[in-house]
């Protein structure tokens, strides 16, 4: 029986692999369509984190360091934060719709009658391309940093990595979901979403230059810090290894609980606003 | 017409978009008020930056701010490019691109003028609902760091003539760029990138002081630092009497030549325009 269950759950992920992929073709296909949209689009997040950059280029030309993180380290901090971020962006994009107008305009009917997991179509039916611009900086200001910084580097690092950034998204992930469910109720939460999600800000530097507050904050209670801070402080200093890289996959997995949870309340109180 | 009979003519006309404007403002409250919270993180964030950064430097001053200073400059930059930001490319672009313009063209009433009376009254809730507190939050922390009142009426007055004068460069700024959607779909990539960029350059990112010599003094006599930097440094009393005079003029003269531009863009493009669909 349980046998049973297990084999379906990994049926289910499958498909959901194979659906991602037949999106994710057809949204490039779109892309060929309209070329300069998509250079735009990646274009714009790409102009928004060089600014950043830049102010802070112009900030350590004053200061040798802040709080003890040296220029090359806040770029290495800064950079890991894109990857979860932009890789949420890229894959999930489609919670924010949920949030600001699907549930309002009745347009969420549709995944009702579609066999497959509400969550799972949802989220796999837009691949956002625009992504690609916070992506490209990531890699960008993680090449430069390792060329003026010695990492404390062992091979088991790289998998470590990985498996912060994968969960990292999912903190990034479930956060939304869980403030986009909160439509189901209201009808729209978008600009609910959009205060949460823009706490990730904090989590682009590092942590020790908050007060205590802030940082407990952005740690434990809507943890982007573990998307970022912590696990590049891991891998540029080995410092608190444990910590760095269990918080963010037990944070994952706790919040992504709680999103399905809600997820799935909502779905049972929802019913069609249609028009 | 008697000057006097013209402007109640003209205000009959176009009062009624600003009280449509202040409608949709209500009914979007929390739109605007979810984007406010989100530039008050980046202002936390922001001052919590600047406190490392005065900390390393060891300096209690850099470039003529204090870390009080820089403060005060962080909340009244976010609070002033709140109010003069103008969605008119937005709007503009968005009616370029559904067909919705022809119903605008083919109505008595000016193009830009419309535009500016609906957004006039967006500004007039924003203002009752998040100016007087933020105003009034950043002059209790003045008095709390500076020890005594250091308000001006002077100075405020001059602060709102300047913003004013901001939101009017602003807005006709922005009626030149939405007719690039003529050209473009993706209005929501184009505006992040115009609006990254312009932050930076107004001096809303980084004060002007703080930048390389040559760089300021170039952003300085540019447009964008009349979006933002200019009433903010009067704000603050960072000018003198000359200097306020003198940016006043420079932001004056830029809203003129924006004005010009716009109208030309318009006239322009209103000869080309062929609405498609209904």
């Amino acid at each position: 029986m349980k046998n049973k269950r297990i084999m379906h759950f990994f049926k289910e992920i499958r498909r959901a692999f194979r659906l991602q992929r037949i999106f994710a073709a057809l949204h490039l296909k779109k892309l060929m369509e309209y070329k300069a949209d998509f250079v735009i689009g990646a274009l714009g997040f790409l102009v928004e984190q060089v600014i950043n950059i830049a102010f802070l280029a112009i900030i350590f030309g004053r200061v040798e360091n802040l709080r003890g993180w040296g220029y090359y380290e806040v770029l290495f901090i800064y950079g890991f934060s894109l990857f979860p971020n932009g890789l949420d962006h890229l894959f999930f994009d489609n919670i924010w719709n949920v949030g600001y107008w699907m549930i309002r305009k009745g347009d969420f009917d549709k995944y009702l009658t579609r066999p497959i997991n509400t969550l799972l179509i949802v989220t796999v039916e837009e691949f956002q391309v625009d992504a690609f611009g916070k992506l490209i900086v990531g890699i960008a200001l993680i090449a430069t940093s390792l060329r003026h910084i010695h990492l404390p580097f062992v091979w088991y690092d790289i998998p470590l990595a990985l498996i912060a950034i994968l969960f990292g998204m999912l903190i990034y992930t479930a956060i939304k979901t869980i403030f986009g469910s909160i439509a189901f109720w209201t009808k729209r939460s978008g600009h609910l979403m959009e205060v949460t999600y823009n706490l990730n800000q904090f989590s682009q530097y590092p942590v020790s230059i908050y007060s205590r507050a802030v940082r407990g904050a952005v740690t434990y209670v809507i943890p982007f810090a573990l998307t970022s801070y912590y696990p590049a402080s891991y891998l540029l200093r080995h410092t608190q290894p444990v910590f760095s890289i269990l918080a963010p996959v037990v944070a994952a997995v706790i919040l992504i609980s709680i999103a399905l949870f809600i997820w799935h309340k909502g779905l049972s109180v929802y019913d069609s606003a249609g028009s | 017409m008697h000057p006097f009979k013209a402007t109640k003519k003209y205000l009959n006309t176009y009062l009624p978009f600003t009280r449509a404007g202040i409608q949709a403002a209500m009914a979007y409250r929390s739109n605007f008020i979810a984007w406010f919270v989100g530039s008050i993180v980046y202002c936390l964030v922001m001052y919590y930056i600047w406190l490392a950064v005065f900390n390393a430097s060891g300096d209690g001053m850099m470039n003529g701010f204090t870390m009080n200073d820089m403060t005060v400059f962080l909340f009244i930059t976010a609070l002033t490019n709140f109010l003069t930001d103008s969605d008119g490319s937005y709007d503009v672009g968005e009616e370029i691109k559904d067909g919705n313009i022809a119903m605008r063209l083919i109505k008595p009433v000016g193009f830009h003028s419309t535009f500016l009376f609906t957004e006039i009254g967006w500004k007039l809730l924003v203002f009752a609902l998040i100016f007087a507190p933020v105003v009034t939050g950043v002059e209790i922390f003045k008095y709390n760091a500076y020890g005594g009142i250091s308000f001006t009426v002077i100075h405020f007055l001059l602060y709102m003539l300047s913003m004013t004068m901001s939101y009017l460069f602003s807005f006709f700024m922005n009626v030149c760029f939405g007719f690039i959607a003529f050209f473009l779909k993706n209005l929501w990539g184009f505006n992040i990138i115009k609006s990254s960029i312009l932050r930076f350059v107004s001096g809303g990112v980084i004060p002007l002081a703080f930048m390389p010599d040559g760089l300021r003094q170039a952003l300085e006599w540019l447009p964008f630092s009349s979006l933002c930097y200019t009433p903010v440094m009067i704000y603050m009393g960072k000018y003198s009497g000359g200097e306020i005079a003198l940016r006043l003029a420079v932001q004056f003269g830029w809203i003129i030549v924006f004005y010009l531009i716009s109208k030309l863009i318009l006239s322009t493009a209103l000869r080309h325009v062929s609405v498609q669909g209904g």
